[in-house]
Parts: C-alpha cells; structure tokens; sequence
C-alpha cells in the first residue's frame, strides 16, 4: 500500500502506536496493583536453584510489607540498577521499627552481605525491596535475556513489528 | 490511484481495501462533498490516548517510580478508559463506514463489509435526502465484477454497479445507470465450459457438422447436471 491518504497513514501510525502503548500500560496498571515498580521481572542468574532457574519469570507483590522468613523477595541494591532475587534467612525490627532483612541465594554459600552497598549489612525492606515473589512461570522469560545479551535483536524484533503493522491492513 | 495499482486477486482483504478506497474517489467525483467526521473522532480518541501513555513513560523515565506514582493509577484508568471509547466507536458507530458525504440532493453514508471464504463485496447505503425521508439499502456484489482476473481494478463496471442498485446516486450520475440484462450470468455460463468440452466441439465439427452439433448438445447437457 503505496498510495495511502493522510489519514489512512495517521490510522496505521496509530494502530502500531496503541499496541505499544497498551503494553505499557497495562504493564503500569500491574504495577499499581502490585505496588511494585517492577510487577514482573526476569531471573538473570543461577543462585536460586534449584527454586530458580535462569530465564524464569517471576510474579511480584508488594502489598502487606511484614515478610517472613522464607519468603523470596526482589531487592534493588543502592547504586546497582540489577535487580536480585534471594530468600530472606533473618529479619529483624519490624512493628515501630523499620522491617530489616538478611537475605541468602539458596544456591550461594554465603549470605548477601557482600552484595549490599558498601556500609550496609541488611536491606530495608520498605525502601530495598519491590516485592515478593508470589507466582512464576519457567523458562519464558528467556526471550528477555536474549534480548538483552544481543541488543541488535531488540531493534530487529522492534523494526518488523513496524512494517508488519504498517504493511498489514486487514 | 489504486486503479493502477495491480492487487493479488487471491487476498480478499485487498479487493475489499482497493474497492473501499475506490468508491469514495467515485463519489467525490459526481459532487459528493465527503466528510471525515467519523475517522476524526477515532483519530482523535487514539491519539489523545496514546500522547497519555506516553506523556506517563516520560514522565517515569525521568523522575522515577516513587514520584510518578500518584499519576500513574489515573492516567491508566484514563488510558483504558479512552481505549474503550475509541473501540465502541469503532465497532458500534462506524460499523466499517468508509464513505460519508453530502450533495445539493442529499446524504449518503456508506458501510462496507466482506465474509471469509466469499469474494462478494457487501454494502450498506443509507441515503436521506433533504427532506429527512432515508432509504437504507442492502446491496452485494462478486469483486470480479470490477476486478480483472490479473488484479486491475476497473472503474466503470464499479460506478455501473453503485449508479444502477443505489438510487440516491443514481440520480447524481445517471449515465452511469445500466439496466440488469443477466450480463453477469451469462459470463458465468460460458465460464463454466470446461476447455475440454470446447476443444471436443471444435474437433468433431471440423470432421463432420451434424454429429458436431450432437456433441456440443450432449456437452452443454453434462454442464448443467455438474
């Protein structure tokens, strides 16, 4: 479709333009649910197996913030922008104080307090954590690493999603 | 434009697309003032949303999550909100219309569909004239009538077609008003032949004319029954 009016052309720009902006909406929507900045999230290593294995997709809550030991959380560590998934192994304060949490990966020896910020020994679990992991769906999430580990397919995928959509006119 | 343009005869999606955008060309051409209103507001609803959703990524992407909290539960209701609106518009007001417009002799909109598996262009037209009185009519028609076997659109049969079936057009470009002879039947009928048949025909009369006419009796006969 070479010849398209003005308006044909501002439809299909649209068309393309409301599939992106509903999945990022709806993606916000999930984060205002779960009052987590980051509702769904990839697992990038090896040290929650056998619980987790890398390319899982797990399913974050964030609402009712006394966590438990044993429960699973997602952190963001000060100054790292990678989010960790680990178990939580102690938790102290909570009630008046604020809730602090020990964390360990189950497949680790050691505990989490080489991963903190310098200086810190525990993590906060109000401003440290965005959630726990309350559901998961195996492997899926594979197709985001590979996407990040090779950029180019990002664009790749991106650009013919674009003609598709453009080319398409059913 | 799309008069030139060669189409796959096969893909029933651009026969319709080539055909919807062949009559508004036809219409505004026989003095058709068109009118975009129905588009207009669809455009306007999606865009409107859209410029939202990404106003809202901006604003996340620069000031972060906690200081885009508060607007982010709005501005998703709005979003959807806006979506909704902007497909019942789609679906329940324009209905597939791809034509609207209006002439000294009256309005005319116009719906179009087509079904799976069927090449046969659908219309609805709904003419009123000044006087308010609106006749709302059915009318259909297999795409080969304006399509070339090689994918052509061909204009005229097209105008014949709305001119002759649709009367409120009809009265703004009466040459193009053709009466029903069972043209298209009859084309059917010779189509229908197979080149077998033909070639048997032509065979035997060569050799000898009655037992020619015989065959060519005996196969138009098998035709029917098949």
């Amino acid at each position: 479709m070479l010849s398209l009016s003005p308006r044909q052309l501002a439809t299909q720009v649209l068309n393309f333009a409301l599939v992106l902006s509903t999945a990022f909406m709806l993606w916000k929507g999930l984060s205002i649910a779960s009052n987590s900045p980051s509702p769904i999230v990839v697992v990038l290593s090896g040290s929650m197996e056998p619980a987790f294995a890398r390319g899982d997709l797990l399913f974050l809550w964030n609402r009712g913030l006394d966590t438990q030991i044993g429960e699973v959380v997602v952190y963001n560590v000060k100054g790292k922008d990678i989010p960790i998934v680990h178990r939580v192994v102690r938790r102290f304060g909570g009630g008046s104080t604020p809730l602090r949490l020990l964390t360990k990966g189950d497949n680790n020896a050691a505990d989490d307090t080489e991963l903190y910020a310098r200086g810190q020994d525990f993590l906060n679990r109000k401003e440290d954590v965005i959630g726990s992991v309350v559901g998961f769906v195996p492997f899926v999430g594979y197709v985001t690493i590979l996407l990040s580990e090779y950029p180019w397919l990002k664009q790749a995928m991106l650009g013919l999603m674009g003609v598709m959509v453009v080319l398409q006119r059913e | 434009m799309s008069a030139t343009t060669k189409i796959a005869v096969q893909s029933l999606a651009d026969l319709k697309n080539t055909t919807d955008d062949a009559l508004p060309n036809y219409l505004t051409s026989i003095k058709f003032q068109r009118s975009h209103r129905l588009i207009d507001v669809r455009l306007a609803l999606g865009y409107t949303a859209v410029i939202l959703a990404g106003g809202l990524f901006y604003f996340d992407w620069k000031h972060g999550w906690e200081a885009s909290k508060p607007y982010t539960g709005p501005a998703v209701a709005v979003y959807f909100a806006l979506n909704a609106a902007f497909s019942y518009w789609m679906w329940m007001v324009e209905k597939g219309s791809i034509f609207e417009g209006e002439r000294t002799t009256g309005k005319v909109g116009i719906l179009s569909t087509s079904k799976k598996y069927d090449p046969t262009y659908y219309l609805t037209v709904t003419f009123t004239d000044p006087s308010g009185k609106t006749d709302t009519r059915d009318i259909s028609a297999p795409f080969s009538r304006w399509f070339t076997s090689d994918g052509y659109f061909v204009a005229k049969p097209f105008q014949q077609w709305l001119a002759s079936n649709v009367p409120g057009i009809g009265a703004a470009d009466p040459q193009n008003i053709v009466e029903e002879i069972g043209r298209g039947s009859a084309a059917e009928e010779t189509g229908g032949v197979s080149v077998e048949d033909m070639l048997r025909v032509a065979g035997v009369t060569g050799v000898a004319g009655a037992t020619g006419a015989k065959t060519k009796a005996g196969g138009s006969g098998r035709k029917r029954k098949g």
